[in-house]
């Protein structure tokens, strides 16, 4: 497997990563070294998103 | 005579077997019976009793038809009369606990009260739909915490909003020109069935095609809860059964089948009821005598057969040619629309197999 | 994905047998078919005097086709198909006037329960 070369790839785009609190479900952006906290309610248990992506099932 | 007459007509039960049970009417089966098919026969024999009909529930008896044909239509109910149901399920968002292929299950088992004969079966290769063909429904709701709630309250109706997703929620989404078609709209046959239950941040946002479909593809196209028919009961008492054991008797079948009547000619002066023995210490003329009142209501237990002392005084069959049929429909057509339906695709069946052959003959010349 | 019943193939065919000439003999192959014709369809076709034996499997539970047998006395199988065909038509039209009689007849004794016929169209 060849490793992805850094020269290809496009530049980052500075993405903006959201997790949502696990008391008050406040969105907080959360950047690298931050501390994980909400900064509405203080609460120290963070959540992922669900992908945005939509997914199709069978009704059956 | 009697006797061939019995088992061209009657099912027999025994006490530990049913007896007569194959139609044997064909013709060469019994001398001195005419059994070829004869429409006008039929048409004078055949009759058709609608006993209760409401938006949901049909019974109606169909006499002098063989069972062949009659479970031909209950066949068709179950698996082959059309309706419409939730097929795709393109889900945006689910946050809630219950898993997204789970989800798409229940939604597809929801009936949803739109007439399917107004629509076309979806083409296997599409993955669009028309107007035509797909009815477009739309579940979106989120569930937050109730800032009026009481602080020491732990009911959760009161804790939180949009908590209890049912089908309330589900949302038609009209088509082209669907909305001058469905002037009442486009909803779920029922209203408050639970989906899904949410916690506050919790989400569902979902969009849903409904296509027409039949049974036989899959369980949730049944226009029918259930679509079943029994053979009428009779009961024959072959000799008089009094006092003790009209009453054993009258125990041995569901309530109402069996009444008892006091035929001692003069109404007891110390009962006013008729059916009851007087019990007079002295002088008692009641004859209690057992009489079938309502066969119809006998559910064929065979219980009476279990008892000696009655056994041989009854003689339990019941009519081969008249079918008691019970259509419970999911909602989405009236029950007897279904059964007219029902005997449309019947028809329709032999219609194609005839066009069929007849294609083969032309093609041979 | 969603059946529909229809298909530009062939319904129906005629198994191959060795004696290919006898037309009083013959195994019918009803694609797309199950008990619900082939039962019906049997008994139409037993009911007809010139008919020595008729009877009809489902060789596989998995695959959707019957076959069904016609021997007779004398006349061609597939004309006692097709009038066997032609037979059980007449009495589903029998059947579907005979109920809508009578449905239309229950309506008219119990109009009480004709307003629970068309309920109110549901809130939203």
């Amino acid at each position: 497997m060849d490793t992805p070369k850094d020269k290809d790839q496009p530049p980052a785009k500075p993405q903006v990563m959201l997790y949502i609190c696990g008391e008050c479900h406040h969105e907080n952006e959360i950047k690298a070294r931050d501390p994980i906290r909400c900064r509405e309610c203080g609460y120290r248990i963070m959540y992922k998103k669900r992908t945005k992506r939509m997914v199709v099932f069978d009704g059956r | 005579m009697a006797n061939i007459e019995e088992i061209r007509t009657r099912v027999r039960l025994g006490e530990f077997e049913v007896t007569n049970g194959h139609t044997t009417d064909f013709p060469g089966s019994y001398s001195g019976y005419d059994d070829a098919w004869n429409q006008v026969k039929f048409e004078k024999k055949f009759h058709i009793d609608v006993i209760r009909l409401t938006d949901r529930d049909l019974e109606f008896d169909m006499v002098g038809i063989d069972c062949a044909i009659a479970n031909a239509f209950r066949r068709i109910l179950l698996s082959e009369v059309p309706t419409m149901a939730v097929d795709k399920v393109f889900i945006y968002n689910n946050t809630s606990i219950i898993q997204d292929e789970v989800l798409a299950h229940r939604l597809g088992l929801i009936p949803i009260k739109v007439d399917p004969r107004l629509f076309e079966y979806r083409t296997a290769d599409d993955t669009e739909g028309t107007p035509e063909d797909t009815v477009v429904l739309e579940l979106k709701v989120r569930c937050k915490k109730n800032p009026n709630a009481t602080k020491d309250t732990t009911d959760p109706d009161v804790l939180y909003v949009n908590h209890k997703v049912t089908t309330n929620n589900i949302k038609w989404l009209s088509q082209g020109n669907q909305a001058a078609l469905f002037k009442d709209g486009i909803h779920p046959a029922d209203e408050d069935v639970l989906i899904a239950k949410l916690r506050p941040g919790q989400e569902i946002d979902i969009k849903m095609h409904c296509v027409k479909g039949i049974g036989k593809d899959h369980a949730k196209f049944s226009p029918v809860a259930t679509a079943s028919y029994r053979l009428l009961p009779e009961i024959t008492l072959t000799q008089p059964v009094e006092g003790a054991l009209a009453e054993q008797l009258k125990q041995c079948f569901a309530p109402g089948v069996i009444e008892i009547d006091n035929i001692d000619g003069v109404l007891c002066v110390v009962s006013v009821d008729s059916a009851v023995c007087c019990r007079c210490a002295v002088g008692c003329v009641c004859v209690l005598r057992a009489r079938v009142a309502a066969a119809r209501k006998d559910t064929c237990s065979r219980e009476v057969l279990r008892h000696d002392t009655i056994k041989d005084c009854v003689k339990l069959t019941r009519v081969r040619d008249h079918f008691i049929f019970s259509v419970e429909s999911t909602g989405a057509l009236p029950p007897d629309v279904l059964v007219t339906e029902a005997i449309k695709v019947l028809q329709a069946k032999c219609r194609r197999v005839l066009q069929e052959l007849e294609d083969v003959d032309s093609d041979d010349q | 994905m969603t059946a529909t019943v229809d298909s530009k193939t062939r319904q129906v065919e005629i198994a191959p047998t060795d004696n290919c000439e006898d037309e009083t003999c013959k195994t019918f192959v009803l694609h797309n078919e199950d008990h619900t014709l082939g039962n019906a369809l049997r008994y139409m076709i037993m009911k007809n005097p010139q008919v020595d034996l008729c009877g009809y499997s489902v060789p596989h539970p998995s695959e959707k086709k019957i076959n069904l047998r016609i021997q007779t006395r004398g006349t061609s199988a597939t004309d006692v198909l097709k009038q066997g065909l032609s037979e059980l038509t007449t009495v589903c039209d029998h059947i579907l006037t005979t109920f809508e009689t009578s449905v239309v007849y229950y309506k008219e004794m119990n109009p009480s329960s004709e307003s629970k016929e068309h309920p109110e169209p549901m809130d939203t």
